[in-house]
């Protein structure tokens, strides 16, 4: 199935991605022609036995959990030495406002 | 007398501990080797001339004082842009994590440091190891030391160029689904993707969190095997890292592959490998025959569909992977942006290049409600399929070989403008990955430009003293000389 522009703009903005008018049609074309290739996937039987549940990855070893313990982590004030904005300890953000779909 | 850069990781270790050279001769050696070469081929996004030099003097001063430093005793190592080292930076080759500094670092990385590395660099790799040619990294292109008109391939390029050139012995990368294999391959070196689960991704910045290795690339089959052995093993803190005892991969490497049986798959030729590479496959399979090896014919029916199935699966697992960098608690922030939201979309759109972008949009299309079943449920689904008959052929077979990429290096630009056929790169490497095999690239030959091919092997979960004990004995009949072109190489940096 061919991508339209209009859906391209649907997941973009689920991605959380800006695109320029230019970038829009480029993408609609690319990811259109990889999505027709991805079809080719209908011709394929799934899988025998597990019917094609399974949710991740390779065979997970079982009882492989972590500890239940608190440890040291990170301290704070080294986290913080990478954030773009911060103060008093915390992050600072831009005000929680306006629409989700920006 | 070789030049001490041209030494395996392994010789110049046992030099090093044995005090024939020390470790501050290895990295002068290696940072004049670097300078000479790096003018053209673009390896590096950083090289750490003082801090090796410092490095260096430490394993020299601990060697002096009697102790054992370890099997990596001086031997310099290039990383990959994506490997967390404290004090380092990592940016993925991404813009969007320019300025970010490591607070922490990676497992495997500390055990080679524990085991006696150096670090010379920070090498480049296509943004968020999303490419084949280490074209998508935003900050340079590295070329070929083969043909500097040709992509190093990707996405550990940057490792893959810098151990071909003879920057280092050892370059650290990391496979998704083909991104040791296939730079190895283009660049004429060894390349081991370990089993999931074989080496701790804890520091690693993740992409796809179901295939994600770290592995080694190397000149020699050996020095993959050391760099495993010194990497290899549980760690708690990488919950998916196995348990499983770690094998002596050295220790029985030169023990051939005598009455084993190697699998070819059947369904290589429809997945579209052109002459050249067919007739080096033939060769590689009378060579693997000539070394003992009982070559057999299996299928894997579902093998063409392997892009397909990767490409909905890898993406899927990028776009909520990659939903951290938001310009929140690490990296890049958009200036001036209005409300949360905003910095969200202007931070990622300015920070992310095009081929990132378009993978996080597919993934985020596969994963989307009413096209999920119809994408992501049916490539799981065609997965496990090709994961059982994967299982079939090794009933069949100890071990499985294809070709590693289709052919041999390409153009820098040629396959730019067309991601899918950049894609199409990764068909031979994509199963492996997708179902967590080992697998290792080997040089086979070159081709009539005199650009070099591989061959890749594949062995059962954790069967990787097997793999490297093959690939050894395929080493050893091929007569890789590896390092021919450096030499003309060099010849090109003093005339330039």
């Amino acid at each position: 199935m061919a991508l339209t522009t209009d859906e391209v703009r649907k997941i973009a903005i689920l991605a959380r991605l800006r695109l320029t008018p230019e970038e829009e049609a480029r993408f609609t074309g690319q990811l259109g022609k990889i999505v027709d290739y991805i079809d080719q996937l209908r011709q394929y039987e799934p899988a025998v036995q597990s019917g094609g549940s399974g949710t991740a990855g390779p065979p997970a070893e079982p009882g492989h959990d972590a500890e239940d313990r608190v440890r040291p982590c990170l301290p704070r004030e080294e986290f913080l030495t990478n954030a773009p904005a911060a103060l008093d300890g915390f992050l600072v953000v831009p005000e929680v406002k306006g629409s989700e779909d920006a | 007398m070789p030049e001490l850069w041209e030494l395996s990781a392994e010789e110049t270790a046992r030099r090093v501990r044995s005090r024939e050279i020390s470790a501050v001769e290895v990295a002068e050696a290696a940072l004049a080797r670097t300078a000479a070469v790096e003018p053209l081929i673009a390896a590096y996004l950083a090289v750490y001339d003082e801090r090796a030099r410092e490095r260096a003097a430490e394993i020299d001063r601990r060697i002096a004082a009697g102790e054992d430093v370890g099997p990596l005793a001086g031997v310099p190592v290039a990383l990959k842009d994506n490997l967390n080292v404290t004090g380092f930076a990592a940016t993925c080759g991404s813009r969007i994590l320019r300025g970010y500094l490591a607070p922490y670092t990676a497992t495997a990385v500390a055990r080679l440091l524990t085991a006696g590395a150096v670090i010379l660099g920070r090498a480049n790799m296509d943004e968020f190891a999303m490419g084949s040619s280490c074209e998508n990294s935003a900050f340079q292109a590295t070329h070929n030391p083969w043909d500097l008109a040709a992509v190093p391939g990707g996405s550990s390029g940057g490792p893959a160029a810098a151990v071909a050139a003879g920057s280092v012995p050892l370059g650290i990368g990391s496979d998704t689904g083909g991104s040791i294999r296939q730079p190895a391959a283009l660049c004429g070196v060894v390349g081991l993707k370990p089993t999931y689960g074989r080496v701790s991704r804890y520091g690693l910045i993740a992409f796809a969190s179901s295939t994600d290795q770290i592995g080694p690339l190397t000149r020699t089959v050996r020095d993959a095997a050391l760099g495993l052995q010194v990497m290899a093993g549980a760690d708690p803190e990488d919950s998916t890292c196995s348990a499983q005892p770690v094998d002596d991969y050295l220790g029985r490497i030169e023990e051939g592959i005598q009455g084993l049986k190697v699998g070819v798959i059947r369904e290589i030729d429809s997945a579209g490998l052109p002459p050249a590479g067919r007739e080096n496959l033939r060769r590689s399979l009378d060579l693997l025959a000539r070394a003992g090896a009982e070559v057999v014919e299996v299928s894997v029916a579902s093998l063409p569909a392997a892009i397909a199935i990767y490409y909905v699966v890898a993406t899927s697992e990028a776009s909520a992977n990659l939903a951290r960098f938001d310009g929140i608690r690490y990296g890049r922030r958009a200036p001036g942006a209005a409300s949360l939201a905003d910095l969200y979309f202007a931070s990622r759109s300015e920070g992310f290049g095009a081929e990132v972008k378009r993978r996080i949009m597919l993934g985020t299309f596969a994963l989307s409600s009413g096209y999920y079943d119809a994408y992501y449920g049916r490539a799981r689904a065609v997965l496990e399929r090709m994961r059982e008959e994967l299982d079939t052929a090794f009933r069949a077979a100890d071990l499985l070989v294809t070709p590693t990429a289709p052919g041999a290096a390409f153009r820098l630009g040629e396959k730019v403008d067309d991601p899918l056929a950049m894609y199409l790169n990764d068909i031979y490497t994509t199963p492996a990955s997708l179902t967590g095999l080992p697998a290792v690239a080997v040089p086979s030959g070159a081709d009539e430009r005199g650009l070099p091919l591989s061959l890749q092997l594949m062995a059962r979960p954790f069967g990787e003293r097997t793999l490297l004990a093959a690939a050894r004995a395929f080493e050893r009949e091929v007569g890789w000389q590896v390092a021919p072109r450096l030499t003309t190489l060099s010849a090109a940096a003093a005339d330039a």
